[in-house]
């Protein structure tokens, strides 16, 4: 049972941001139980809302003299678990921040509150002739705070980059409420270490970006976007490879596999791929319209050669939506197949995708759960979702041996235990996977330098201290 | 005292330093900097891990370098010893398919370029003097040269590094793909730490496919404030160079007076000829096409023209630094006019300047700081001939930077042996 705040604590909250923003009733409380990632879920003991640096910043200086964990949380939509509420913490949502501050065309930067959703950021600079680049598949939902703790990538990330490359400065509330800025275009000869690269992807183990200023991009003049339709997920794997080594920059290479198509196909969100296809592949360019075409050819061209059946165009911006949908409702469309989805999140090196795939099959297979995958192919980012009914304690036994197997797998190639969506709490059990005892060690002497009391989102992305433990932790439901 | 030789094999040495107290060779610049004990090259991340926990032990400091080209002299009280990286020199792992490459530390850059350029890749780095340094030096200083703008910056393209703490402690941060979040990412910290942080042994970096075509445009004027309306215009067209980047006394001839504004263009044909065209009419101005051959052989105009503006006043006696955002660029180049600058380069599309001087003229260099902060942006004495860098007050990282950089430091090197990097 969470442990109510005790009646001073909340007026003092509430005199910073006012009543109507301090949350502790428990059944509106409900809604902050879990993030994106629904395995876990953890009451808090209140949720605050400022909307301010100050408030904030108010907020969080008389929770540090209170000794009260803080978890930040901008909107829910992370699949790690990043914001997950602690049972003695007060979550720090960032919903009522969220203004633009500043478009500056002339710079081509923003300045923004965390609590802005990424979409909207586009849709306000898009008059200016310029985008934000990164671009998270929640980005209609998903907040640019959010995106900042995560260092969230997106299909587009494979020719833009991601969150890090865009983010120039912050303003941080530090854990004990003190408020500093770091780095800002105009002020790279100063020479000082990279401190805004360093708080980029802290998951909200650092500070709470209060003010975030991001570099924005022109308006591609064009686009091009072509679906493959492949007889295996091998051939599609091998015509990633060739549009890559072929000297094309495509914007996305997007793979989502047979199990997938069927899903999408048999929902609302059906985008006409055929059912019996074993992968199909979105690719898309973008920038100056003369050159698309020339690009969209070699491509096509690239997925003929190795054997694809068919490569559809999108002539008009609606074809492209539909070609898209299937890639972007993947999610949506297995809710119907089965009660829960573990969205998995892992990075190998391109070339080992074809076998990484297959023998993902494989674990499926032999643990007797079907898995979908869908997956960033241009930067060899898996998600491989794992479909299961958590009521069936023996089927959710075999998706965390599962999901082990298929990080380790991952690893063992030479790649990672997660690409965009974080370490969280659903990863720690898998970082020393990738790091030893000495790196681990340093990831928790750095995390001091910035929260010493470790008061900040505290029991996320370090794993727990003794490894005999890491290696038995259960998924907690 | 435990000598340095009982941690260290013999061929680890490259020299020491004599009984008459002369500099060991490998030192830094010549200058009225101090005089290292030694210069050693382990050859291994155990045997730099092996020097750095002895000098740690013994409270001696240790000043990493690369390629030895960029280090300045050392200032301060007490012994220290110079680590070089030549010696962890190879690529260890390129698969071109990847687009990664995992390359040791002191390996020269252009030995990377060669590796890649042989699969027809490339990785964006042109800061200047590229090709003299080495890929970990390059790594270390940060530094990314015009073509940030198109590919971004060089801390953007290292997607992993082995490196030592101050007190022996190797860490591998990041890994060989392209996207990872796994830990908070202590890479970007060591990325650009200038060797105050850790040393170096290992880096990944992101290769890139080569685009078809390099095109190299010019547009000449009198001086770099003429082509300044034109230089802005190219960072607000509806498409983006790969870089854009105005230098003074680029103009041909001996006397060469003019100043250029050097643009590039990647792609196939058709994009880079649709991208011309919608560059000039953005900013109603015909450019001279120099070339299509940005990689060519250094015979090429076009490869000549961008390694000379490249490295333009990068090796002058004195370099300033400069940055400030972009629409603040004409008046930082009035503030900067006054110092009678040998080289300027501008690369307007980031607000940055390098400014290459004959001399340190003290009081103009202040006027242009305080007035270059005043438009809040930044100005850095990069380097001064002799020991003259710490004497001008330059724009540094604010109070509360400098607290959290303090701290770091504290954790990457607890017995501060990395002072003499400082």
């Amino acid at each position: 049972m969470t442990r109510p705040l005790a009646p001073d604590v909340v007026r003092g909250l509430e005199e910073i941001v006012g009543a109507r923003h301090v949350i502790t009733d428990p059944n509106r409380l409900l809604v902050y139980e879990s993030d994106g990632l629904t395995a876990y879920r953890v009451a808090p003991r209140a949720v605050v809302l400022p909307d301010s640096t100050e408030q904030v910043a108010g907020v969080l200086a008389l929770l540090h003299r209170e000794r009260i964990e803080i978890v930040p949380r901008g909107a829910g939509t992370g699949l790690s678990g990043g914001a997950l509420p602690t049972p003695d913490g007060v979550i720090v949502g960032t919903a009522r921040m969220n203004r633009i501050l500043a478009i500056d065309a002339d710079d081509r930067l923003a300045r923004v509150q965390p609590g802005v959703v990424n979409a909207r950021l586009t849709e306000a600079t898009r008059p200016f002739g310029l985008y934000y680049a990164p671009d998270p598949s929640s980005q209609s939902s998903c907040t640019l705070g959010g995106n900042v703790a995560e260092n969230s990538g997106g299909p587009h990330c494979l020719k833009y980059g991601v969150t890090s490359r865009y983010v120039t400065g912050l303003t941080v509330v530090m854990a004990d409420g003190e408020v500093v800025r770091l780095g800002g275009v105009g002020r790279e000869a100063t020479g000082g270490l990279d401190l805004v690269g360093l708080f980029v992807g802290s998951e909200g183990c650092f500070g709470i970006a209060a003010e975030i200023e991001v570099r924005l991009l022109p308006l591609a003049t064009g686009v091009r976007t072509l679906l493959g339709i492949f007889e295996t997920m091998e051939a599609a794997g091998h015509a990633v490879t060739r549009i890559i080594g072929s000297g094309l920059m495509p914007a996305a290479v997007e793979i989502v596999d047979q199990a997938t198509i069927e899903a999408v196909e048999a929902s609302v969100f059906a985008a006409g791929y055929p059912t019996d296809a074993g992968a199909a592949l979105v690719i898309e360019f973008d920038g100056t319209e003369q050159g698309l075409d020339a690009d969209a050819d070699r491509a096509a061209a690239c997925c003929l050669e190795v054997g694809a059946r068919e490569v559809r165009r999108a002539a008009t911006e609606g074809e492209r939506a539909a070609l898209w949908k299937g890639r972007k409702k993947a999610f949506g469309a297995m809710g119907r197949i089965a009660p829960d989805l573990l969205v998995q999140d892992a990075t190998v090196p391109r070339t080992r995708l074809p076998e990484v795939l297959a023998r993902i099959t494989e674990i499926g297979q032999r643990y007797d759960l079907k898995i979908a995958n869908v997956f960033h192919a241009g930067d060899g980012n898996l998600h491989p979702n794992i479909l299961f009914d958590r009521q069936n304690t023996d089927e959710l036994a075999r998706v965390e041996r599962a999901s082990h197997e298929i990080m380790s797998l991952c690893v063992a190639v030479g790649g990672t235990i997660t690409g965009e969506h974080g370490v969280g709490v659903d990863k720690r059990q898998y970082m020393r996977l990738v790091h030893d005892e000495v790196e681990i060690d340093m990831l928790r002497r750095v995390r001091r330098v910035f929260d010493p009391e470790g008061l900040l989102n505290p029991g996320k992305v370090l794993p727990d201290p003794d490894p005999s433990s890491a290696e038995k932790a259960p998924l907690p439901v | 005292m435990r000598s340095l030789a009982e941690v260290l094999p013999s061929d680890a040495f490259e020299s020491v330093r004599t009984p008459a107290g002369e500099a060991p060779a490998g030192s830094p610049r010549q200058g009225p900097g101090r005089v290292p004990e030694s210069v050693v090259r382990p050859g291994s991340t155990e045997e730099v891990a092996a020097v750095l926990a002895w000098a740690t032990r013994e409270g001696i400091g240790v000043l990493p370098v690369a390629s030895g080209s960029r280090a300045a002299p050392v200032s301060g009280e007490g012994a220290y010893v110079v680590l070089s990286t030549r010696r962890l020199s190879g690529i260890d792992i390129y698969e071109p398919a990847d687009l990664t490459l995992t390359a040791r530390a002191g390996t020269p850059f252009r030995v990377v370029d060669d590796a890649l350029g042989a699969e027809g890749q490339w990785a964006p780095f042109d800061p200047p003097r590229v090709n003299e340094r080495s890929i970990g030096g390059l790594v270390g200083s940060g530094e990314s040269g015009p073509l940030w703008m198109g590919y971004g910056e060089l801390r953007n393209h290292v997607l992993g590094a082995t490196v030592v703490t101050g007190d022996g402690r190797t860490l591998r941060l990041g890994g060989r793909v392209v996207k990872n979040v796994a830990g908070y990412d202590l890479l970007k910290a060591v990325v650009g730490s200038r060797g105050t942080l850790a040393v170096l042994t290992s880096v990944c970096v992101r290769a890139f496919p080569r685009p078809a075509i390099d095109r190299v445009l010019v547009l000449r004027g009198s001086s770099v404030g003429a082509l300044l309306d034109a230089a802005m215009g190219v960072g607000t067209a509806p498409m983006l160079p790969v870089s854009s980047v105005m230098a003074n006394r680029i103009g041909d001839g001996a006397e060469k007076r003019g100043a250029a504004l050097v643009v590039r263009l990647h792609g196939a044909r058709s994009t880079v000829d649709a991208d011309q065209a919608a560059l000039e009419r953005h900013i109603g101005a015909a450019f001279e096409t120099i070339g299509d051959d940005g990689f060519g052989a250094e015979a090429s105009r076009a490869h000549a023209l961008l390694t000379t503006i490249r490295d333009r006043g990068a090796t002058d006696a004195v370099v300033l630094d400069v940055s400030a955002r972009p629409s603040r660029l004409r008046e930082v180049l009035s503030a900067l006019a006054r110092l009678d600058a040998d080289a300027l380069v501008a690369d307007t599309y980031g607000g940055r300047i390098r400014v290459g001087m004959r001399e340190l003229d003290r009081p103009r260099v202040h006027a242009a700081r305080q007035a270059i902060e005043g438009l809040g942006g930044a100005l850095r004495v990069r380097h001064a001939a002799g020991n003259e860098t710490d004497q001008v007050q330059g724009s540094g990282p604010s109070d509360d930077e400098t607290r959290l950089t303090d701290r770091l430091r504290g954790i990457f090197d607890p017995a501060g042996v990395f002072w003499p990097a400082r």
